[in-house]
């Protein structure tokens, strides 16, 4: 009798009837992106821009993400975010991804494929994210528990593990970027450029070796292997556009700019952390004057936090970035023109159906940023970073150029013009607290870090509450309780 | 003749010459003739809910029979698994509804009427939407991850269903509740968390009975939240904008905005509300109702505006109309049913309804001697509508939209106020096109086997069908004034569910030497059941005109979804006395199920003992004082799976999403094919007195029961990438009192009638056992708090060994700063969401719990738990002579409710919601002693006084309900006969109609966090009930 009672899914997939097919491992892969997305949605942005100098509170008010930009974060607040849905800053969901990536390097090799080629591809990519995911995992929370196995039960033998050490961290991070490289069949990016891609890794290798040299201490042999990776970036299909704002547009995802961006779209993804950064009608003037409101269009999202006066003002007027990057509010108060508010206009989404949706790809990698880590090698290197500069500049400025040309100076110096060409080319594009701390600006240049105690543990992020009380293993980061 | 107690004549009563095959039945009213072999003969008079009477036929010719309600006696006749049995000889627990609640008042669903009436059943209404079903746990349910989920299961004639809903009380003829183990064993797999025995009314043989019944009901809400009105609000709104500006200048420029309480607005269709200065242009509106009022933020300033209580516009009175005919009678040979019901119910809340139609039919037929054969339909059409988005956005922001807001424009059009999720109810509501509608099917056949005279077999098989099919339509509409959406979601689906049941039971009963009678029972069940479903939804559609699928322009997603489960089980029960003095029983049952890992089987004994002390000899002296004393003792295992999904052991990749445009496979559940059954094993002791001759009947039974390999999800470390896993790795322990007492406080003899029944029952959850994880007490989850029992910081609430699941934590307010310089000495505040920590007067003074001189997380509370302790309730029902009048209570106690809504219209988290009138007496001035911190606009942007979770917005939730008030009314024989009927009742009832309770909110029934709900209605219902 017992055998009428075994019964087969039939919608559904079970562990033993999964990985036969190249089907199935293609299947996984996509999968993989999807817990990409789910991360790339706030939790990128959380760890990687939200603290800085560039954030502050905007119209309506915080929705609890004050605690990143003040730079309040507590071991009790980071793993919830109160009023927003795209922001939920443990690791689990990196972690998900990284398991993802470890069942298709586990499981992959055992399923034969049309061709050697696709499977490589495959693993390439699936060493790429692991490797993505760690060492974004690395620079935000330090050392970290080292899974490289797919979870597959739960003894606790098995998944209750220390934090390996930050070092052992970067050293395989270094090892599966070098796994995927020798993978990668060509140096082509897939339709879309929206997954890991052999440039796209090469990119990413000269940030984990600038990183590994800057604030791991590795020195000059790391930047010599980020400027080769760089060279790698250059010989493939990527260009910088001719107009910034083009890089952003909706409808020009994918551009030859982009190395790597993860996909949001219609149908299948959910509005991300923009939405957080827009206007909608409750909170918008309707005093202000109509070219304005042009710009803003259908208003939409919650404006929960914004970019800085701070920032906002370093921007200068013939900047084409500077139009392509916020939009200012001004309505009459008294008769005099005041200044409301402002909205981030790079990533505005789309309309559909009458309604805002902030679907902007989340661009990880694309050519101005590694340019800009090109001069940052090259100035490490007291090599001149001059050209790399200029080109993003060029762009920048068009036709003022000329009065924004940058011209060698000392390593301090052309240090500081990079960090702050970083900051206006890169605004909200999640990178400013990592090239802070990498740059060991951040208590110089963040407001909120002023008067905090000097510790450089602070740069790391607390480990989460929740986290803490699943992994007892797991100790919290000093400077936090 | 025959009658009850409102001496209302009883028809279908059983008449039988004891001791032979001679019998008859009472006619429609209650009127019986039997020709009797010998004035010797006895006559027993049977009917099922009455109490059983035997005379001596002697020289009396003409019989007035009086039939007493069965109360808790030992003649109480009890459906259990696969049979029956008298109380009497009864050795388990198990509670038995009182017919009475099902008989005045119109429930959409039969579930409500459990509420109170049996002891160890906690009912919650959650939702007052007509027809939602209430949640039902017995003696706290075995569930560690889910407690509210553990329901019970339900079976109605011998058939598995996964709920009550869509039945048709007036179709219910009994209705019980095994609660230990020893009586659910023989449901084994699935018992544990106690089993619902319904069975419906089947035809008797008689004369042919027509009854019709109606009833008339007027809903209304029990009780408005209590707002401010757009005055106070104004007020309030704009001094709390101001008080921002005391740490944040810029907040000030809100005041001229087109919010709620901003005077930005004007009277175009481009602004939500109606708050704005007066100007020469729209002081005419002055003349039109509107008001005004000084700002007070400049007193220079005249703001005008109208009130509009948007409560009224959302909630209206229901009517419901309910009809019911039943036709049935028969011969010994033949027996017929038919049961006819039209329930139209309408909520209290605008556009929402619930109707049913239900049919029951079922025949008998003696097709041999020795065989009888039996059909039934059971058949149920259900459609409702509910409101627009989530109950909590309606009735816990919308509700509150403030009343400010514009409800029409200039052009008299619904002006949508905010937005979709905090709108106007009316404006809302029209842009809805949904449809849902829900067939639930039982169609069964069997027969009963007479093989011997004392061994017969009764098989049964059944296919129950539940099919489920609805759509919406999101048609065209404003969110807010200033978007309009036109992308016209539409969405349907279907679904099915199949289930195949076959169960066979051989039962042999025979007495022996008169002294030994044995019973017993040996069969087997087989259980299936599919479910199947499509779904779609597209969008893009031109126009509002078609509210389908086929027109969306744009494909949005498809599914289609099947599954499976499969349940084999053997079983077998022994019952034997002696003498009805030595009871004892024992319950098999060898179970096999599909879902589960590599072991399915599973085998759960049950057994039981009881002694009838009132029976032995000694006992004589005493028992025209206590008349009944008998002792149970039972113990069992059972097993469950319901919270285990179908294919859970197998883990899953599961199918669904895309990544730019192709299918993903994502590894959503690890697979344990370990996987068992949960254990459950219940020890229950039991006792039932009775005294003076049964006039007061007392039950009482205490048990402890103890779930191991619980179905548990085991929370992971987030560095696996999973939440977590399906592990049998848990245990439970349900520990409680259940007490049912009834009595008769006037002598049967006496003209007025008073009868008393009174339940109540105790329990208490402790977690033994939970997933080995290396923590200490294998805690998952939880709050790490200041313990002052051990000064030091602990892990506290969440789930632990020796916890209890439901704990809450929140920070304690001890008061309010009176003086800003009362503020100043205080504790460090970093919740304070702002950088300059600074605390004022009129915010919270927090306890520090651990002396630190700061507020953090650390410093929360234990403030209660979200589950009940106490359950119960208590009926007085009256007689005197054709009037009856029945008050029925129920109460629970032990749960806490965090008042969110509250809260959120105090701290004005949304920052335009309407506010609570409790905003009245808050904080305005320095040296104001008060309990509500001063107003400012969006607490958690300001101050967090009430946004981090205030101990003083979690509530006790103990209420006692006064759920039914019923004056009925029997005509009088004279009267009916010039009617040329033979009987009517008339009924003037009152449900649901007050909570006795400190909890603030509108519904205390449910614990945890109260985000607004459907308002459980007051309904008062005319009920007339015709017998031709």
């Amino acid at each position: 009798c017992t055998k009428t009672l075994e019964l087969d899914p039939i919608s559904q997939i079970s562990n033993q009837s999964f990985w036969k097919t190249e089907n199935d491992a293609t299947g996984a892969l996509n999968g993989m992106y999807v817990k990409l997305r789910t991360q790339a949605a706030g939790n990128l942005f959380a760890w990687g821009e939200a603290r800085s100098e560039v954030m502050d509170r905007s119209l309506g008010g915080t929705a609890g993400l004050q605690v990143f930009f003040l730079n309040e974060l507590n071991r009790s607040n980071v793993g919830v975010s109160a009023a927003n849905n795209t922001i939920n800053s443990t690791w689990q969901g990196m972690y998900a991804a990284v398991h993802a990536a470890n069942l298709l390097l586990k499981k992959t090799p055992q399923i034969s494929f049309s061709s050697e080629n696709n499977k490589n591809q495959i693993l390439a990519e699936a060493y790429a994210m692991r490797a993505y995911a760690y060492f974004v995992m690395t620079k935000t929370w330090g050392d970290l528990p080292l899974v490289l196995e797919p979870t597959e039960g739960s003894n606790p033998d098995v998944i209750m593990k220390e934090r390996s050490s930050k070092v052992v961290i970067m050293t395989q991070i270094k090892a599966d970027i070098d796994k995927a490289l020798g993978l990668f069949p060509d140096n082509a990016f897939k339709n879309g450029r929206n997954m890991w891609s052999r440039p796209a890794v090469n990119a990413l290798k000269a940030e984990v070796y600038l990183w590994n040299g800057k604030v791991m201490q590795g020195g000059q042999d790391d930047f010599r292997t980020a400027l080769k990776a760089i060279e790698e970036v250059e010989k493939s299909d990527v260009v910088l556009l001719d107009k910034y704002e083009s890089v952003f547009d909706y409808t020009n995802k994918g551009n030859k700019e982009i190395l790597m961006a993860v996909r949001f779209q219609d149908i299948e993804s959910s509005d991300n952390v923009f939405m957080n950064m827009y206007i909608d009608n409750s909170y918008m003037n309707k005093n202000t004057d109509q070219t304005t409101k042009d710009l803003i269009g259908v208003l939409g999202g919650l404006p929960a936090f914004t970019i800085s006066k701070l920032v906002r003002d370093q921007f200068s007027v013939d900047d084409q970035r500077r139009n392509a990057t916020f939009i200012e509010i001004y309505a009459p108060v008294n008769g005099v023109n005041t200044f409301y508010g402002s909205v981030v206009s790079k990533f505005s989404g789309t309309v559909i159906g009458g309604a805002r949706k902030f679907y902007d790809d989340i661009v990880l990698f694309r050519y101005a940023d590694v340019l800009l880590m090109k001069a940052e090698a090259q100035n490490a290197l007291s090599l001149d970073p001059t050209a790399a500069i200029n080109a993003v500049r060029k762009r920048a400025y068009g036709v003022n150029f000329p009065v924004h040309t940058y011209v060698n100076q000392s390593v301090v110096e052309n240090d500081k013009a990079i960090l702050k060409e970083r900051l206006l080319e890169l605004t909200v594009e999640g990178k400013r607290w990592w090239d802070l701390v990498r740059f060991n600006k951040a208590f110089e240049l963040v407001p909120s870090l002023a008067g905090k105690p000097l510790d450089n543990n602070l740069l790391l992020f607390p480990i989460a509450e929740t986290t803490l009380s699943l992994e007892p293993k797991v100790k919290q980061n000093l400077g936090y309780n | 003749k025959v009658t009850d107690e409102q001496k209302l004549g009883i028809p279908g009563v059983i008449v039988k010459e004891k001791g032979t095959t001679n019998l008859t039945s009472t006619d429609n009213n209650g009127n019986f003739s039997i020709a009797v072999l010998s004035d010797q003969s006895k006559l027993t008079f049977n009917y099922i809910g009455k109490r059983m009477q035997e005379v001596i036929v002697g020289n009396q010719r003409i019989f007035n029979i009086t039939l007493e309600e069965e109360s808790r006696t030992m003649e109480e006749v009890l459906v259990i698994g696969y049979g029956t049995q008298s109380r009497e000889k009864l050795t388990t627990s198990v509670s038995k509804l009182d017919m009475k609640v099902l008989e005045n008042v119109p429930l959409a669903n039969v579930a409500s009427a459990l509420q109170g009436t049996l002891p160890g059943v906690r009912v919650q209404s959650t939702s007052g939407q007509p027809g939602a079903a209430p949640r039902v746990i017995i003696r706290g349910g075995t569930s560690i991850n889910n407690p509210n989920g553990a329901a019970p299961l339900y079976i109605v004639d011998g058939i598995i269903r996964s709920d009550l809903n869509n039945l048709n009380s007036n179709d219910i003829e009994s209705l019980q509740v095994l609660k230990d183990a020893a009586s659910t064993a023989i449901y084994g797999s699935r018992g544990a968390n106690g089993v619902v025995l319904v069975t419906t009314k089947s035809g008797k043989a008689g004369a042919v009975q027509i009854n019709y019944g109606y009833d008339l009901g007027i809903s209304t809400l029990q009780k408005k939240y209590s707002m401010l009105n757009a005055r106070d609000f104004i007020y309030y709104q704009r001094m709390g904008i101001a008080a921002r500006a005391d740490q944040d200048p810029s907040q000030l420029v809100k005041l001229g905005l087109a919010t709620s309480g901003g005077a930005g607005n004007d009277l175009t269709n481009k602004t939500a509300y109606t708050t704005q200065y007066l100007t020469p242009a729209n002081s005419y509106k002055l003349n039109e109702g509107w008001d005004s009022m000084v700002d007070p933020t400049d007193p220079t300033r005249t703001i005008i505006f109208k009130n509009t209580d948007f409560q009224d516009v959302l909630f209206s009175t229901g009517k419901t109309n309910n009809h019911n005919l039943s036709v049935s009678g028969g011969s010994e040979k033949a027996k017929f049913n038919l049961g006819l019901g039209y329930l139209d119910n309408e909520g209290i809340a605008i556009s929402t309804d619930y109707k049913r139609l239900t049919l029951n039919m079922n025949g008998e037929l003696q097709a041999t001697d020795n065989l009888s054969v039996f059909g039934r339909v059971l058949y149920s059409n259900m459609r409702n509508t509910q409101v627009f988005g989530k109950e909590s956005d309606m009735f816990g922001r919308s509700l509150a939209l403030a009343s400010t807001a514009k409800f029409t424009y200039e052009d008299g059009s619904l002006a949508p106020g905010l937005g979709a999720t905090i709108g106007n109810p009316l404006y809302y509501e029209s842009t809805i096109d949904a449809k849902n509608s829900t067939d639930n099917l039982t169609l069964s056949v069997g027969g009963k086997w007479n093989i011997t005279k004392d061994l017969n077999f009764i098989p049964q098989v059944s296919i129950y069908q539940v099919t489920d099919d609805n759509r919406s339509f999101q048609g065209a509409y404003y969110n807010g004034p200033a978007s309009y959406i036109d992308s016209r979601v539409a969405s349907g689906g279907y679904n099915k569910t199949l289930q195949h049941q076959a169960d066979g039971v051989f039962s042999y009963h025979k007495t022996f030497l008169e002294k030994h009678e044995l019973e017993a029972k040996l069969g087997f069940s087989y259980f299936q059941t599919e479910k199947s479903s499509l779904l779609a939804s597209g969008r893009g559609a031109a126009s509002d005109l078609i509210p389908t699928l086929n027109g969306s322009a744009v494909p949005v997603s498809v599914s289609g979804l099947e599954s499976q489960l499969r349940i084999m089980g053997y079983f077998s029960r022994i019952n034997y006395n002696y003498l009805e003095k030595y009871l004892l029983s024992f319950n098999l049952r060898y179970d096999g199920a599909s879902n589960l890992g590599d072991k399915k089987w599973g085998f759960f004994p049950g057994v039981s003992a009881g002694w009838n002390v009132h029976k032995e000899a000694f006992w004589s002296s005493i028992s025209d004082k206590i008349s009944q004393f008998k002792l149970r003792a039972s113990y069992g295992v059972n097993g469950n799976i319901g919270q285990l999904g179908y294919y859970d052991a197998q883990g899953q990749y599961s199918v669904g999403a895309q990544y730019n445009g192709a299918a993903a496979v994502q590894n959503t559940a690890l697979s344990n094919p370990g996987l068992t059954w949960e254990q459950s094993k219940t020890l229950n002791f039991g006792t039932d007195l009775g005294f003076f001759k049964g006039r007061v009947n007392l039950m009482l039974d205490v048990y402890r029961r103890v779930t191991d390999n619980l179905l548990t999800n085991m929370s992971l470390p987030h560095s696996t990438g999973f939440a977590s896993i399906l592990t049998n790795l848990g245990s439970l322990e349900n520990k409680g009192i259940e007490l049912e007492l009834s009595g008769r406080v006037f002598p049967q003899s006496s003209a007025f009638g008073w009868n008393i029944s009174l339940n109540a029952a105790k329990v208490k959850n402790k977690i033994l056992e939970l997933p080995n994880n290396g923590i200490p007490f294998n805690r998952i989850g939880g709050d790490y708090v200041y313990n002052p029992k051990i000064g030091d910081y602990a892990w506290m609430g969440g789930l632990q060994e020796g916890g209890k699941p439901g704990d809450i934590y929140a920070y304690k307010q001890k008061g309010i700063y009176a003086t800003d310089e009362e503020a100043a000495k205080g504790p460090k505040d970093t919740m304070v969401p702002l950088a300059d920590k600074t605390k004022y007067g009129g915010d919270v003074n927090w306890e520090d719990v651990d002396g630190n001189g700061l507020i953090d997380s650390r410093d929360r509370v234990y403030v209660g738990n979200i589950y009940p302790e106490w359950t119960g309730g208590f009926t007085n029902t009256f007689n005197y002579k054709n009037f009856g009048l029945l008050v029925r209570f129920d109460y629970t106690a032990g749960h806490v409710i965090y008042n969110y809504t509250e809260a959120a219209s105090v701290g004005q988290f949304q920052g335009e919601n309407g506010l609570s009138s409790t905003v009245l007496r808050s904080w305005k001035k320095q040296g104001d002693i008060t309990d509500i911190p001063r107003f400012y606009w969006a607490d958690q942007q300001a101050r967090s006084n009430l946004f981090r979770g205030n101990s003083h917005y979690y509530e006790k939730g103990d209420y006692l309900a006064l759920r039914e008030v019923t004056l009925s009314y029997v005509l009088p024989q004279a009267i009916l006969n010039k009617l040329k009927i033979s009987q009517l009742r008339l009924n003037l009832s009152g449900t649901n109609l007050h909570y006795f309770t400190n909890y603030v909110g509108q519904n205390p029934e449910d614990g945890g966090t109260d985000n607004g709900r459907y308002p459980v209605p007051r309904t008062i219902v005319l009920g007339a009930n015709l017998t031709f």
